[in-house]
């Protein structure tokens, strides 16, 4: 019975190797086209192609960016408001100045 | 006399039809990818990159570079699919060749279909043993485990695709 069974298993096995061999092309033509492939394959001839471009761009944007980015010192700004006056309070020159002795900075009569 | 290239290349002509049926097998029927597999197959040989040591027989070393050589196709093919532009290029999906498959005899499709629900190791040492006429020593060469291990899949194989072929007779 097992003996059977593989039996007609090989036979399968076997119509399948027929069908399949009738299908295969020429060991020449493999041959050929083996030889006919280059160290790069188009796949990858397309992979090298996108790398380079890829880098190129970011190489590009960096240097734009750079070019026009200006300096700006954000320390140095003073921005002034419209209601900015609210905030001043008397005699606040006396905070920035340092006064000299025998000088009078400041008019007393603001106080 | 003939130079060593040529001697290799008598070898190989000697077993194409078994190699590439072997490749077919190895690519999951898929034929693009078995003649990709092929021709990478026989430059590594003509190259020098695989090198024949006469330990096993010519047919038996070679059907190993060629499921080697399958291997690493299947791998790169996966890693060139994440690739966010691998629609640009064509790859082998390893799926069987739709005009080939009609080309196949009802008992063939079925054979085939029963086969593919398989473990991979299972069904190399099927085929190896069925269809290449391999002993099972020279089929745990070819796939690279002990003889213990060919047996084992081969006997499980056997047992699993008889049942799949009579479950589906049925």
């Amino acid at each position: 019975m097992i003996e059977r069974e593989d039996e007609e298993l090989r036979q399968q096995f076997a119509t399948l190797r027929r069908e399949e061999s009738a299908g295969a092309s020429a060991f020449r033509d493999t041959l050929v086209a083996a030889r006919a492939r280059t160290r790069l394959s188009p796949r990858r001839r397309l992979g090298l192609a996108a790398a380079a471009l890829a880098l190129v761009t970011l190489v590009v944007i960096l240097t734009v960016g750079k070019r026009h980015r200006s300096a700006i010192d954000l320390a140095g700004v003073r921005v002034h408001a419209p209601t900015d006056f609210l905030l001043q309070l008397p005699g606040a020159e006396l905070l920035r100045t340092v006064p000299r002795l025998g000088r009078v900075s400041f008019d007393r009569r603001s106080l | 006399m003939s130079s060593p290239a040529e001697a290799l290349e008598v070898e190989l002509e000697r077993v194409h039809p078994a190699a590439f049926g072997w490749a077919l097998a190895c690519c999951g029927g898929d034929r693009a990818a078995a003649e990709d597999t092929l021709q990478a197959s026989y430059l590594k040989v003509l190259d020098g990159r695989a090198r024949f040591d006469g330990r096993a027989s010519f047919r038996t070393w070679f059907f190993a570079v060629v499921r080697r050589t399958a291997a690493e196709q299947r791998r790169r093919n996966a890693l060139w699919r994440l690739w966010p532009l691998s629609w640009l290029g064509t790859t082998a999906d390893g799926r069987p060749d739709p005009a080939a498959s009609l080309a196949h005899s009802e008992t063939t499709r079925r054979l085939l279909a029963a086969l593919a629900g398989l473990p991979r190791r299972q069904r190399e040492v099927l085929y190896l043993v069925f269809y290449q006429d391999l002993s099972i020593g020279e089929a745990a060469e070819v796939a690279g485990i002990s003889l213990g291990t060919a047996r084992t899949h081969y006997e499980r194989g056997k047992a699993a695709l008889k049942k799949r072929l009579h479950g589906e007779r049925e």
